[in-house]
């Protein structure tokens, strides 16, 4: 690891302040720190934002809840106010990593996790997102875990949360402070970027800004959700299709429905087309059906994942069946 | 005597050394105080062929802390090897940083010695190599078959008359079965702490085979044996990549040569991947032919594998399919392709973990043909001599593994048509598959100290050079020496890994328990016999060891004992035997599926310690459903590194993809593997698992999966095999 400087605030004044160009925020840093033994992540200043005051669940003007930034994942999923009113949010949480890491990871850390692409981890690959200009070496390389959606000769990596996929189908607002001292909200669908000619930007963030919550929208899929995560193993495995669904029905028709999908693409993948598609019509087979193939019609898949087509129409209709027929 | 009733052999006692493993008190090889000591981090080539053209280390020597930087322009002139294409040993010469030239993408190109193993970390990553790359780097398998080679070492073998076999046969089945780059991945890291004094060399190592790593440090470094000391108290695991003193050992050795302070080698877990070994790609095709009423006339077995470009390793993928049927026709073949990738090595049951995958996939394959159930047809083809060696077995139970098994199992209720049996979304199959693995012993000398204690007990110290690996050998060895010493186990000590000590063979090919319990035994027995001999006391007397003692008005005594294998161990092959049946629940749509139930019986002579055993053959069992869930090592095609580079995309499996384990060991007295009856169990396990589990899969979906590891999208791509139909 490079030789840095380590600078604990107790105050948002005070990370603020302290943050330069080349600084990072530490909160639970189980992805920064793993990259900074990798030498991927090259900070010369870690700010650790632990003791600052963003720990709580409180009620938003939204009729929703908002989670503190600094609050744990394990925290935020095992809250009984989330268990009970975002149960999909609970459920795509409780899949991520391990009860450790969980442990240690903040919710606003979640959102900054970076790519599990193997080209952006070993320092000697080119990597357009690790170091702008080398390259991309899974565009020609191995790219079976690769995008299929949004991607760019750049950059062809997916975002590897599943937390963010289930606020992508609930519907969330991120609280941003930033370095003058102002504030500002950003809808959770325009907080992560795709690639285009600039894949080292994960996010829309901006240099120094601080997450500090993430707003709920009110929720209105607490009777009929699923996160289903289609892995190599039953835990402590990145998804490899995962889809995130909450419905909302009234007499036997879908008022609401909000989906999105992990694994495909740089960011959390929602399913507008489908979510419109499946409003105001029955939850059957040929409904769910119908929305899969909406939601997969422009996937451009490279020839070593094809598969994911295949999987994710089948995993958008079981997600949205076992979603309908969950037993409240 | 009671005491010894509960603490000999066979009794389920707890790991002697469980106390200090969980408290921390095990020392394992980087844990030792070692006064001066200094780190030590290697540095691995970027490329998969070519040679360093330039080295910068200028900004690497100035950070604070750094003593040495290594490479091959200032690092000692090794002893090389004696050919160009060697075969690999565990205690081969085993030379490091000695030219410019680059064989595989990771090999150690250079080593930062400094103070603080952080400092040593940071300084590598600043040494900066320039490299002209070889575009002739062999990295894609696929696409140099037409490199492969037949290795010279005689493993290709033949009986009968292969062509004919086939042309009796009624059915044939022809497949071709693949496994993956594998890793070993014990949970210690490799380490060494190394040192000189006065021409002598200390090593703290974590090596499976004390002696061997004793020779291999002496050989390359051009110094008498007696002048290499190597201790290995406590050894986190090996799986095999710990039978060799691999090059960071060297490299360690070779800094502290340089700067005059001992040295600490830890190797990372990306390391673990590149430079202690693994089991290499095999792609195994298989010929089975059979007549109507299930008797085998033929069975072929071709290996393609490769190796590296200037070592040589051949997996024996084909053993199982020479010894484990009755079938006259039958053939061996291996090749090997030479490639720019680190030279595999000797992983876990080496030969039967992937060979019985291909034989015990192809043989379900067979009895599916057939249309008979894939238990009867085993049972079928049993034999009772091994056809290879053309002599009987010392003793084989696997059909009654086969029968027990089936009957703890519930095999009755399986269906023989796949895709018939369904709950929900889920498609229920069931699988079986046989078991063997050679049970090799070889000799072993111990000693054992005697001490008489004021309060009139007897306190006994086994030595040996043999090691733990995390098996359980010092609670096996104790409770030997409380059988033959008759007294409890917790008057006996163990002290192993230590090169002082007398010689063993070591940790490894399932050898491990028997040498050292059957030296141990020699060892007691010996001094038995003395004390009895000294005062003419008859051996037959039954006197007590405390009593012994006195008669001989000592309060210590010490004596040495040799074991090894008896000229009738020549004449039989010696094996132990067993069978997995498993339950897994696909789903239907996600290709996710869920190993429910796992049971295991085998035959494995007197087993020492049921606890242990357990232990043993549920490791081997989640190592065998490793290989199907999920592990693979994958090789950059456009640049030849692994990109499988730590656990986070190595995936071992966890406990929730582990099903409800049943493990059954039969009673079973075989005298001639050795006067105890001791068999080997820490590879018996691995040993057919994948295709058990496989087969099931088969039995569940219609589909026939020959490529490990079986991941979801494998699943959810693969056809309904021809012939099976699925509503």
């Amino acid at each position: 690891m490079r030789p840095f400087t380590y600078t604990s605030a107790i105050n948002k004044e005070q990370a603020l302040k302290a943050t330069t160009k080349t600084s990072h925020y530490l909160a639970g840093g189980t992805n920064l720190v793993d990259l900074m033994k990798e030498d991927v992540e090259r900070p010369d200043q870690l700010i650790d934002v632990n003791k600052l005051e963003y720990k709580k669940i409180t009620k938003n003007d939204n009729g929703g809840l908002s989670l503190g930034a600094m609050l744990s994942n394990s925290e935020t999923a095992n809250h009984p106010d989330i268990r009970k009113q975002y149960p999909l949010l609970s459920m795509a949480m409780l899949s991520a990593a391990t009860a450790q890491i969980r442990n240690m990871a903040s919710n606003g850390g979640n959102l900054l996790q970076r790519t599990r692409c193997p080209y952006f981890f070993e320092t000697s690959m080119p990597c357009n997102k690790r170091q702008p200009g080398s390259g991309c070496g899974a565009l020609n390389g191995m790219n079976s875990l690769h995008a299929i959606f949004g991607y760019s000769d750049s950059c062809i990596a997916t975002n590897p949360s599943d937390m963010c996929v289930a606020l992508a189908a609930l519907g969330a607002k991120v609280e941003l402070e930033q370095p003058g001292g102002s504030s500002r909200m950003i809808e959770f669908t325009d907080f992560h970027r795709l690639p285009g000619d600039k894949p080292e930007k994960d996010t829309n963030l901006e240099e120094g800004e601080l997450i500090t919550g993430i707003h709920l929208s009110e929720p209105v899929f607490a009777d009929h959700y699923y996160y289903l995560k289609i892995r190599e193993r039953s835990s402590y495995a990145f998804a490899l299709i995962s889809v995130a669904a909450g419905l909302q029905v009234k007499s036997g028709t879908i008022t609401k429905a909000g989906l999105a999908m992990g694994g495909v693409a740089h960011k959390p993948w929602k399913l507008y087309g489908s979510e419109e598609f499946l409003k105001g019509k029955k939850p059957n087979q040929s409904n769910f059906e119908e929305a899969a193939e909406i939601a997969m019609k422009d996937a451009k898949p490279f020839e070593a994942n094809k598969w994911k087509v295949d999987m994710g129409k089948k995993a958008i209709v079981r997600a949205l069946t076992q979603a309908f027929e969950r037993e409240v | 005597m009671n005491t010894v009733k509960k603490s000999g052999v066979g009794q389920a006692i707890d790991r002697v050394e469980g106390h200090l493993k969980v408290t921390g008190k095990a020392k394992y090889a980087s844990e030792f105080p070692v006064e001066n000591k200094v780190y030590a981090q290697g540095i691995n080539s970027t490329i998969a062929k070519g040679e360093i053209v330039s080295i910068d280390t200028s900004e690497a020597e100035k950070l604070d802390g750094v003593l040495k930087v290594i490479t091959y322009k200032n690092a000692e002139k090794l002893k090389t090897f004696d050919k160009e294409m060697t075969a690999i040993g565990t205690d081969s010469i085993a030379p490091v940083l000695q030219s410019n030239k680059v064989n595989y993408y990771g090999e150690y190109v250079g080593l930062v010695v400094a103070e603080t193993f952080e400092q040593a970390q940071y300084a590598a990553r600043l040494v900066k190599f320039e490299y002209k790359k070889d575009p002739s780097a062999v990295i894609k398998f696929e696409e140099s078959r037409s490199k492969a080679y037949t290795p010279d070492n005689g493993s290709n073998y033949s009986r009968g008359d292969m062509q004919k076999g086939l042309s009796e046969a009624d059915v044939v089945v022809e497949q071709t079965y693949n496994t993956p780059i594998e890793h070993h991945h014990p949970m210690e890291l490799h380490a060494i702490i190394a040192s000189w004094e006065n021409g002598k060399v200390m090593a703290y190592a974590s090596q499976q085979m004390v002696d061997d790593a004793t020779i291999a440090i002496s050989s390359t470094f051009q110094i008498p044996k007696k002048d290499v000391r190597v201790v290995s108290a406590f050894v986190g695991g090996g799986f095999g990549s710990k039978l060799n003193l691999e090059r960071h050992a060297i490299m360690a050795v070779m800094a502290a040569k340089m700067v005059g302070r001992p040295v600490q080698v830890t190797v990372t877990r990306t390391q673990m991947f590149t430079n202690t070994g693994m089991r290499q790609q095999n792609e195994q095709k298989m010929r089975i032919g059979a007549k109507n009423d299930g008797m085998l006339t033929a069975l072929s077995h071709e290996t393609l594998s490769h190796t590296s470009t200037n070592m040589e390793y051949q997996e024996p993928c084909g053993m199982v399919s020479k010894m484990l049927y009755k079938v006259p026709h039958n053939e061996v073949t291996y090749k090997l392709i030479p490639m720019n990738i680190q030279t595999p090595f000797a992983m876990r049951a080496p030969g039967e973990a992937t060979g019985s995958f291909a034989l015990e996939s192809a043989m379900d394959e067979m009895a599916w043909k057939l249309k008979m159930d894939p238990i009867d047809f085993r049972i079928k083809n049993d034999t009772q001599t091994d056809l290879h060696e053309n002599r009987p077995f010392s003793s084989r139970l696997l059909v009654e593994c086969l029968r027990i098994g089936a009957d703890k199992f519930g095999w009755k209720d399986r269906k023989m048509e796949p895709g018939t049996n369904k709950k929900g979304n889920w498609l229920i199959g069931y699988g079986v598959s046989a078991a063997s693995r050679n049970s090799p012993y070889q000799r072993t000398y111990s000693k054992v100290i005697l001490d008489l204690e004021d309060d009139g007990k007897v306190h006994a110290t086994i030595q040996m050079d043999g090691t733990d690996i995390g098996t359980g050998s010092y609670t096996i060895i104790a409770q030997t020496a409380s059988e033959y010493l008759k007294i409890p186990v917790e008057q006996v000590s163990v002290e192993l890994g230590d090169s002082n000590f007398p010689v063993t063979p070591g940790s490894g090919g399932s050898w491990g328990a028997a040498s050292y319990c059957n030296g141990a035994r020699a060892a007691c027995e010996n001094a038995v016999k003395g004390l009895k001999d000294n005062r003419n006391i008859p051996q037959d007397e039954n006197v007590a060891l405390a009593e012994l003692l006195k008669r001989n008005q000592i309060k210590t005594f010490e004596a040495e004992g040799m074991a090894e294998p008896s000229k009738e161990f020549e004449e039989y092959s010696v094996f132990s035997f067993g069978a997995n049946f498993c339950e897994v629940w696909v789903d239907k749509d996600t290709g996710m599926y869920r190993i429910k139930r796992m049971v295991n019986v085998g035959s494995a002579g007197k087993i020492l310690n049921p606890k242990t055993a357990y232990g043993q053959i549920i490791g081997g069992l989640t190592m065998g459903a490793g290989m199907v869930i999920a592990e693979k090592t994958q090789v950059e095609p456009n640049f030849g590194n692994f990109i499988t580079r730590s656990f986070a995309d190595y995936h071992v499996p966890v406990n929730l993809d582990l099903a409800n384990i049943d493990v059954v060991f039969l009673p079973e007295e075989d005298k001639i593997a050795n006067k105890m009856g001791i068999k080997g169990i820490g590879e018996l396990g691995i040993t057919s698992v994948a295709a058990s589990i496989a087969n099931a899969i088969f039995n569940a979906t219609g589909k026939r999966m020959r490529d490990l590891p079986i991941t979801p999208e494998k699943l959810i791509e693969a056809e309904v095999e021809e012939g099976v139909a699925i509503s």
